[in-house]
């Protein structure tokens, strides 16, 4: 389906999908009521595909501000030890994670 | 409470001396009903400087980060976390003397325009305990309504301050995007947010505003500027000023009480010499459909980092590979506004959809930008309503769209990056209490003294900003 042909039909189908991709583990119930939310929120938001926009160049920052460089010198930097106490699993120095490689462990 | 200004008086001519002021505050915070704050501090171990604002007492939304107590964005997803380093606005209000309060309860991640989107529950409002404050900042408005501490900082992404001091009969202000360092400020949409301030007056807001503006070299958006003055015209006369209001502003939309409220300060200005000037602002109503295409899209990015690993909650479920550790721990720990603005946001930055939605939001940005340029080409300031209605009744809005409707005439300001303010215009007597009704000044980028002249003229000439709530015993 593109988008510039026909309005957004919220099925399941692409409301699992979206949610894999915001790495939400959503429950069924969510599911369905997602797709009611986001169908009303994006009908009002398919208001825009109505306004002519040829020619416009995108704005996405208000200031215009282009990059900003500095100096590569080290300034105040977090320790270890400060960055540790927020972490919720820590063994020894590190941030403790499940398993990534090689499967389940 | 009195003002800032009037504290600073006081305390000048020897009447009051700092330390009775702050106690003052933290008594009444203690046993406030509204559920403005999330926590107090007056435990915490404080360093006092004497400075400038010595004696005067600030709340700071919960979004904004503090070494003393926590920072959870009224999410349980940061429930307890300490931050290691202070905000740039916290440090500069800490060096010029003032006395931080504690934090105040906001909409999670400052998405919503209720406060009824707090993992701590709903703030009420001071006016009427049966009502919203607004939001996202409404822990910061009813403080200041409630009279429990001088000012608050809060953050505005399309109409959080504004809206919220409008529901609660304060003023409210943002100021130009790059003049308040962000370090610091939990990020929710990159390139609308900014910092600003809730206080009884406009003259307080000038004052607070003065302390915490400035370039920062921590903040690649701040602006470098020469003075970012914007007391500087505050007492200056009006003079020979256009005042431009579009007249779609005015309709059968609203609740007929903020007409007649809008149309009586329309004639206030006129008896002080202002030329009012019809402008047309016709992408208004695009404003709300633009900004729920950018701000989640610029929310779904920044939120990715909540992942349960390196802080914020982690899931207990155990033997889940890091795919699930992710999505539990984020299903878990966001709230349900906040994981269908990740869920808006993912999608118009999704393959397929990024140009139809996300790019084609920049164009209609530049052209609500461009807009406005035209517009402050025929008037300095723009005036209407902050909005559609006065504060309505917790639990009223049960729909998405209804609840994005209330920052109709304030997201425009965010997406061009100009300034806005909101000051108290009259009350609707639609309850039994008076709800106050509050009036929208917007400016161009950076004229932000001009802004705060025109509303301190306005303030001056009437007396909406003194009247307070009757609080409930």
């Amino acid at each position: 389906m593109n988008a510039n042909e026909e309005n957004v039909k919220m099925t399941s189908e692409v409301v699992r999908h979206v949610a894999k991709l915001s790495r939400l583990a959503l429950t069924d119930e969510e599911i369905e009521q997602a797709k009611v939310d986001l169908g009303s929120i994006f009908a009002h938001i398919d208001r825009l595909k109505d306004v002519d926009t040829s020619g416009v160049e995108p704005l996405d920052h208000p200031t215009g501000l282009l990059n900003r460089e500095r100096n590569d010198e080290v300034g105040n930097v977090l320790t270890q030890q400060q960055v540790l106490e927020n972490a919720p699993a820590v063994k020894d120095v590190y941030i403790s994670v499940p398993k990534v490689l090689g499967g389940q462990s | 409470m009195i003002t800032i200004y009037e504290t600073l008086d006081q305390i000048d001519r020897g009447d009051i001396i700092s330390s009775e002021s702050i106690n003052a505050a933290f008594a009444s915070i203690s046993n406030e009903p509204f559920n403005a704050f999330h926590e107090s501090w007056k435990d915490e171990t404080q360093v006092h400087v004497e400075g400038p604002l010595s004696g005067i007492t600030v709340a700071v939304k919960d979004n904004i980060v503090t070494k003393a107590g926590t920072t959870t964005c009224g999410s349980k997803m940061l429930e307890g976390y300490r931050s290691p380093f202070n905000a740039t606005v916290i440090e500069r209000l800490i060096a010029s003397g003032a006395t931080l309060v504690g934090k105040t309860n906001c909409d999670e991640f400052a998405m919503g325009s209720s406060n009824e989107h707090c993992a701590w529950g709903v703030v009420k409002n001071p006016w009427d305990t049966q009502r919203v404050p607004g939001g996202s900042s409404g822990g910061s408005a009813a403080a200041v309504a409630a009279g429990l501490c001088h000012a608050a900082l809060g953050s505005d992404t399309g109409g959080s301050i504004r809206q919220p001091a409008a529901f609660c009969g304060i003023v409210g202000y943002k100021p130009t995007y790059g003049m308040v360092s962000r370090y610091g400020l939990v990020a929710f949409a990159s390139s609308l947010d900014q910092i600003g301030v809730f206080t009884r007056s406009v003259e307080d807001a000038a004052i607070l505003t003065e302390v915490i503006s400035g370039f920062d070299p921590l903040d690649s958006t701040s602006m470098e500027l020469s003075s970012p003055d914007v007391s500087a015209l505050l007492n200056e006369p009006l003079g020979s000023i256009n005042i431009g209001v579009p007249q779609d502003f005015l309709n059968e939309r609203n609740n007929p009480e903020i007409n007649e409220a809008i149309m009586n300060a329309i004639k206030v200005y006129e008896d002080l010499g202002a030329t009012i000037v019809d402008i047309s602002l016709p992408l208004t109503d695009l404003g709300i459909s633009t900004y729920y295409v950018l701000a989640p899209a610029e929310a779904s990015s920044n939120l990715a980092r909540y992942d349960g690993i390196r802080y914020g909650h982690r899931t207990d479920k155990v033997d889940l590979d890091l795919f699930d550790l992710y999505a539990y721990s984020r299903a878990e720990g966001f709230g349900d506004e906040v994981k269908r603005r990740i869920m808006i946001g993912t999608y118009v930055l999704s393959s397929g959809y990024y140009d139809a939605y996300y790019n084609n939001a920049l164009k209609i940005r530049r052209l609500i930008s461009e807009e406005y340029t035209r517009a402050f080409e025929q008037c300095d300031v723009i005036l209407g309503p902050t909005t559609p209605t006065p504060a309505f009744k917790i639990g009223a809005k049960t729909d998405p769209i209804s609840m994005y409707l209330c920052d109709l005439y304030t997201t425009n300001t965010n997406i061009a990056g100009i300034c806005g303010i909101s000051i108290p215009c009259g009350f609707a007597t639609e309850s039994d209490k008076p709800l106050p009704i509050g009036m929208h000044l917007q400016g161009p980028a950076f004229a932000d003294a001009k802004l705060l002249q025109v509303a301190n003229a306005f303030e001056q000439a009437t007396d909406f900003h003194l009247q307070h709530p009757r609080l409930e015993q």
